[in-house]
């Protein structure tokens, strides 16, 4: 065990890493996650690993594809709308069944946008933005501790279901220092000498691609890859309740907004409403089934995101009761404070429940 | 005990430097802390502020409307982060680069030509300690031992400056009892 360090969010994924085996990084720098790149470009090639620094995000990707097909821990960051430029690989990945750990430090969207922090790209993450059936593993950290953990997670869930595995991050998070505490990796080493491509020297050779002319096999291949998923619906959802146990508010927020929403249950419950918070840690597997057992006994609940409601389509999926499902968000920029957030709550709240 | 702290200045000002020191003296003491910086396309000359908030409980405010203490070492921070201040808050200004001119009634005024006294003690880089010292006097006093093992962490690169800007942390420490 390491003291407690104080550390950037991109440096602690970086950290990260490197601690738990990354042995490649593929990437091209852009703002607010650049810091990945340049911790690891230092310290990657002191250790003798590969670092890339691609000539695109598309190189990147696909040179993370390629060295993840060998076997390797493989990482690969970057923003947003670079991160769109990935799609098509993230598609081949999913079909070629390949870990690959993809970091997006979230800034603001559509299209260009700035490097505004955001919340924007639930929807590109959790559907993708690639073509055919698949499913990438999301998981969302709301403060720099969790960019280590769930680095960790991300590579251990990559190897565990060779699926590529997104750390959706976002800029305030990515750029913010708090201490951290660089804990030893807890997961298990995979063993992936059954299928990576290293030589064949003394077995028959392998093959990984996404083309399959037989339609038969390509049925078969994608209905493997969904029994695949149903056992990471069944086994992966993670998630944080605070407060929720005798909640009749129950407010769903993801990331590090999910913090001023946790402070906002705080000033709920000093009123005497019974205010709890609901956060996804994983975003696909969204736990879908755990919000609506909450449901039964809830009387509203209020997504609060830095977007215009992308989580909200999976809280309506989720939620089977007549429990009332309310929004308040904004698209870029400073995170909503808790003022802003009490202020649409209240009226809300209002609308829905007397005793304020 | 929650406090919150902007510190603003011009790029090269070592503005993030005293942030992340100030973070790290919180830290020490076993606080709850975060440091969000805040700087533009500029290297050197262009506007930097950070924003560090500690805590005895968990820190669920990232970003703040308003703070506790504004830093400005120069005058365009001064205009730009006077709004930021609470009321009852402090506003501890580097009157070397900044007019002195008290436009709310509401807050506390420190003035202190920092960057003469950083010339005073051989080194115009040193004003940012000289400000590190006003805070830590008006807030909680940090004991000195943990003030330096911050240093110590910040500059393990460039030990060379501990000591100069030690003791321009403590000529800032004690502007306010020496007036």
């Amino acid at each position: 065990m390491s003291e407690k360090e104080l550390l950037k969010g991109n440096i602690a994924i970086a950290k990260a890493a490197l601690n738990c085996g990354c042995t490649c990084y593929f990437g091209y720098p852009i703002t607010p996650q650049t810091e990945i790149g340049e911790y690891l470009s230092i310290e990657m090639q002191k250790n003798k690993l590969a670092y890339v620094c691609a000539e695109s995000e598309i190189a990147a990707i696909n040179m993370a594809l390629g060295a993840a097909s060998t076997g390797a821990k493989v990482m690969t960051s970057s923003s947003s709308c670079a991160v769109s430029l990935m799609q098509e690989t993230i598609s081949y990945a999913c079909s070629d069944e390949l870990p690959i750990v993809i970091v997006n430090v979230m800034r603001a969207g559509p299209g260009q946008g700035y490097i505004f922090p955001s919340q924007g790209d639930y929807n590109q993450a959790t559907t993708g933005g690639g073509n055919g059936d698949y499913h990438t593993i999301v998981l969302s950290p709301t403060n720099v501790q969790e960019c280590i953990d769930l680095t960790y997670r991300a590579f251990y869930l990559a190897q565990k279901y060779r699926n590529p595995v997104i750390l959706l991050a976002d800029g305030l998070l990515g750029q913010m220092a708090e201490p951290a505490e660089l804990i030893d990796n807890p997961y298990p080493q995979i063993d992936n000498s059954n299928w990576r491509l290293d030589g064949a020297k003394s077995r028959p050779s392998r093959e990984i691609h996404s083309l399959e002319v037989n339609q038969n096999k390509l049925n078969q291949h994608i209905i493997n890859m969904y029994k695949k998923y149903e056992a990471i619906e069944k086994d992966e959802c993670d998630f944080e309740e605070y407060l929720c146990e005798d909640a009749e508010i129950i407010f769903t927020a993801f990331g590090s907004l999910a913090r001023h929403v946790k402070s906002v249950c705080n000033y709920y419950r000093s009123k005497g409403v019974k205010a709890g918070l609901f956060r996804p840690k994983t975003l696909y597997p969204f736990p879908y089934r755990k919000l609506n057992d909450l449901s039964k006994k809830v009387k509203i609940f209020i997504d609060v995101e830095m977007n215009m409601g992308q989580m909200l389509k999976d809280i309506r999926l989720s939620i089977l009761s007549n429990a009332k499902i309310s929004f308040i968000g904004k698209p870029v920029g400073n995170w909503l404070k808790e003022e802003e957030i009490i202020n649409a709550a209240d009226n809300i709240i209002k609308e829905h429940y007397a005793s304020i | 005990m929650i406090r919150n702290f902007i510190i603003s200045g011009s790029g090269g000002q070592g503005i993030l430097s005293i942030g992340t020191i100030l973070a790290n003296i919180f830290m020490l003491n076993n606080k709850y802390v975060n440091f969000c910086p805040c700087y533009g396309a500029e290297m050197r000359g262009g506007a930097v502020n950070c924003e560090i908030n500690a805590s005895d409980s968990e820190l669920l405010t990232l970003q703040n409307s308003e703070v506790d203490v504004v830093v400005a070492l120069n005058q365009t921070s001064f205009d730009k982060f006077i709004s930021k201040v609470k009321k009852n808050g402090t506003i501890i200004v580097n009157s070397s680069l900044a007019k002195i001119n008290k436009t709310r009634d509401d807050i506390k005024y420190i003035f202190a030509p920092m960057t003469q006294e950083a010339v005073k003690l051989g080194n115009i880089k040193i004003a940012n300690s000289i400000a590190l010292g006003i805070i830590s006097k008006i807030t909680d006093n940090f004991s000195i031992e943990k003030v330096k093992k911050a240093y110590e962490k910040i500059l393990k690169n460039k030990t060379e400056l501990i000591e100069k800007n030690i003791e321009a942390y403590l000529t800032g420490y004690n502007f306010l009892q020496e007036r």
